[in-house]
């Protein structure tokens, strides 16, 4: 018996030595995500200014209603200042309604959020409601959220106030309404105004379908004038003979922290999905060319390189002042503090059609949430009763009409020298569908065309049309997977 | 006083009669007790948070468990398995591996070894200082290093390439191209090789000395010392580190996640096993084929291991061992 514990003991040591011995020895470093919707807005404005974020900061309110759990970090929410009004909405919502609903956050920073959120549903640690989360994170909980069509129903629930098509934006496929319109990221042309004057240029149009110098503002006049403001270490410009591609100091163009889609989308909304078949819309197709050349042939574009390059401070590259226009949304106010003078123009037109890709932000319920009603009472509350405090906690634009115009004057209060109007011009230019619309098995299918943009921006040689072949026969692949 | 052959059969059947039902007297059972007392916390944490978890993985393993979608999880058998064989993404992540262990382990192992012969030698001035400064690297996190070497290797701005530059080389896309991020690789992991060279020195400085003034004395150059001495001698310690090197290149995954956001850019050249395992696990939420997918790791490993013994005793040699 005591040889046979013995032995027990012995194999498990020796099974747990080699175990180890295959363990990692160094802590998984968390999955970087793209940055879309808000998630961006959680970058610093400078390197400067980076202030570490907890990982997870739990604040629970003084109050004995029934326990409603929000969890924030999907999106954005996970810096300090956020907290700090975070924690002040959650105490002025608990003193009010305390008595029915106790109101409790869980902050958890974005880079580690989806992992805890996944862990947390895993281990059926639920919590109740989630958000602000754009729709890439939506699409990344397939399957895990609560369809809200019943309870709104069940609720009479009034949503008279929103646009009926940004209601419809929340309707995912087979998920059903997952969401409830909280706020709306809509895009512009961000430019330096200090390299147009040094460049001599006049500045982009900021009415959308306004000429620029007297012809049509689209990318190709994009283009030209984006190839006049990249210049070498020499001082010359692609156009110019011995002009040194290795030795960049200055870019024209960068749609920058954003994927494919997003570049593309700029020409014209589309999707890689036609009901389960994988497509590569002809406007993306031309769009990955003229992006394609922008970086390798004409070189107005920063690849890959010289994104990561301290020198365009690793992927901030407008913020590093040597990008002079770069389409962005309302959320980029956040990040562009090492730029003293820049403004906002018209998205260009391709092919007589603008788009200005729109981000919108949402809370959702999680399925497994253990109080479903009273989950939908507090969200209804935060997106009624309190959305302009939560409103002013993210510095968004409201989804909601009536605060619309209340929120563009304290914006404009915020940046008196920047023509705001212009973002709200270009929500009459949404890409519908969205670029960051729903796909089979989507979060591989992501993966699949994450991994084409990175070759993409990384090698200049590739034979473009045969890689988005490619590209689509395994992004059908991917779709199938999922019948 | 000299006991009788009775007296002494008689103390001897009372000591058997105190012995347990184990066979353990009452004060070597009073040990085993306190023995096991303390590798209490170490044997509860184990089973708790390592053979539990493996266990699950294992049960997952015959799933197609999704932790966001866990209530939807129905039973596979060994379709996982199966999928695996018809996977592009498994195979093309098994020859990454494989490619990169077959550069790396050689490499590094060398490189390993001349610097501790280097910290070793009896010309070389400064030793503990050496000592140090080739260490120290091994102290700074993977993660840490990885977003350091990869401003190093920027093309624009890394000051690998800006050297080449000023002396009219262009360098090339280390991190970027497929022929490169292997050499780049490799040459980023040489950077921690504190740990492999400190067992090497250690292994060299427990060789008797008697042995090269013997071999002195007998005429043998630098090199015969070495190769008939030195390496013989610190076979064990290779062999110790080869075990280690082989099952680090099967389970490589922060370097390629950290410099390559995980894309396993270039063209699938960085999708180690262990990084295509983590996708399918945190990515794709496919914990079921993820823990499949460990499994074969787990076993490929082992299989590896086994032969890498199996093979010891042609070229480990053991002072003590009395060879048949």
């Amino acid at each position: 018996m005591n040889k046979r514990l013995n032995l027990v003991i012995t194999a498990l040591m020796l099974f747990g030595i080699l175990l180890t011995a295959c363990s990692s020895t160094t802590e998984l470093p968390q999955e970087t995500i793209v940055p879309d919707a808000t998630e961006a807005a959680v970058e610093p404005a400078n390197e400067s200014e980076i202030t570490p974020t907890p990982t997870t900061v739990s604040v629970g309110g003084n109050c004995t209603g029934t326990p409603v759990r929000w969890y924030i970090g999907l999106g954005a929410g996970g810096n300090p200042e956020e907290i700090e009004k975070e924690t002040a909405f959650l105490e002025k919502f608990n003193d009010k309604y305390g008595d029915q609903y106790c109101l409790t956050m869980d902050v958890v920073q974005n880079a580690t959020a989806y992992d805890v959120l996944k862990t947390q549903i895993a281990s059926g640690d639920v919590p109740d409601i989630v958000g602000p989360v754009g729709v890439r994170g939506l699409w990344s909980f397939e399957g895990a959220w609560l369809d809200l069509t019943e309870l709104m129903e069940k609720n009479n629930y009034d949503s008279s106030d929103f646009n009926p098509a940004l209601l419809d934006f929340y309707k995912l496929g087979p998920m059903g309404q997952v969401g409830i319109p909280f706020a709306v990221y809509p895009s512009a042309l961000w430019y330096n105004k200090d390299l147009f004057d040094e460049a001599g240029l006049a500045y982009p149009p900021h009415k959308f379908g306004d000429l620029y110098e007297g012809k049509t503002w689209d990318f190709a006049a994009l283009r030209d004038i984006a190839i006049i403001l990249t210049v070498d270490n020499t001082g010359k410009t692609p156009a110019d003979d011995g002009f040194d591609p290795t030795n960049i100091v200055q870019f024209g163009y960068d749609a920058m922290w954003t994927d494919v889609r997003g570049k593309w989308t700029f020409f014209g909304a589309g999707s890689f999905n036609d009901n389960g078949k994988a497509v590569m819309p002809d406007v993306w197709r031309e769009a990955a060319h003229w992006y394609y050349d922008g970086m390798w042939t004409d070189y107005f574009i920063p690849n890959d390189n010289y994104v990561n390059s301290d020198y365009l401070t690793q992927g901030n590259t407008f913020n590093s002042g040597h990008v002079a226009m770069a389409p962005i949304h309302t959320w980029y106010t956040c990040c562009a503090g090492n730029v003293p003078n820049w403004d906002v123009a018209a998205i260009p037109s391709y092919d007589g059609t603008i788009t200005a890709k729109l981000h919108a932000d949402t809370f959702g319920i999680l399925k497994g949430t253990k109080n479903p009603d009273a989950s939908f009472a507090v969200l209804s509350l935060m997106l009624g009763e309190f959305a302009p405090d939560l409103i002013a906690v993210y510095g968004a634009f409201p989804a909601r009409g009536s605060l619309q115009t209340a929120a563009l004057d304290t914006m404009k209060a915020n940046f008196p020298n920047v023509d705001l109007d212009v973002f709200v011009q270009g929500l009459n230019y949404p890409d519908n569908p969205n670029h960051e619309s729903g796909m089979p098995n989507f979060l591989k299918a992501s993966d699949t065309y994450t991994a084409f943009g990175s070759n993409y921006q990384t090698a200049g040689d590739l034979d473009l049309d045969a890689e988005i072949d490619a590209l689509i026969a395994q992004l059908q692949d991917v779709f199938d997977e999922t019948k | 006083m000299e006991l009788s052959p009775v007296a002494v059969n008689t103390k001897r059947i009372d000591t058997v009669k105190k012995r347990n039902r184990n066979g353990l007297t009452p004060l070597e059972h009073e040990r085993e007790k306190w023995g096991y007392l303390f590798l209490s916390p170490w044997l509860l944490g184990f089973l708790l948070f390592t053979l539990l978890p493996i266990l699950a993985t294992l049960v997952f393993s015959m799933t197609d468990y999704s932790p966001v979608n866990a209530e939807a999880t129905t039973f596979v058998g060994f379709s996982n398995f199966a999928t695996m064989l018809t996977d592009d993404k498994m195979w093309i992540s098994l020859w990454v591996t494989i490619r990169y262990a077959v550069l790396a382990i050689p490499v590094s192992f060398i490189f390993g070894l001349v610097l501790a012969l280097l910290v070793n030698s009896k010309h070389l001035v400064g030793k503990d200082v050496f000592r140090t400064l080739f260490y120290m690297p091994s102290m700074i996190p993977v993660v840490a290093g990885a977003l350091v070497w990869a401003g190093v290797m920027n093309t624009q701005t890394g000051w690998i390439n800006v050297t080449l530059k000023t002396v009219g080389i262009t360098g090339p896309d280390w991190l970027g191209e497929v022929e490169w991020i292997y050499p780049a690789l490799v040459l980023i992991g040489l950077w921690g090789l504190g740990n492999l060279m400190l067992t090497l020195l250690a292994g060299m400085q427990g060789v008797p000395n008697e042995l090269y003034e013997a071999a002195v004395i007998d005429g043998a150059s630098g090199w015969r010392q070495f190769r008939h001495i030195t390496l013989p001698m610190i076979s064990p310690v290779v062999f110790y580190n080869m075990t280690l090197m082989l099952i680090g290149a099967f389970k490589y995954f922060d370097l390629a996640y950290v410099l390559k956001n995980g894309t396993g850019g270039p063209s699938d050249a960085t999708l180690f096993y262990n990084l295509n395992l983590y996708k399918n696990a945190f990515t794709y939420n496919l914990m079921g084929y993820a823990s499949a997918l460990a499994w074969v790791l787990f076993l490929i490993i082992l299989i590896l291991t086994i032969l890498l013994f199996v093979t010891s005793g042609r070229w480990v040699y053991y002072a003590a061992e009395v060879r048949k």
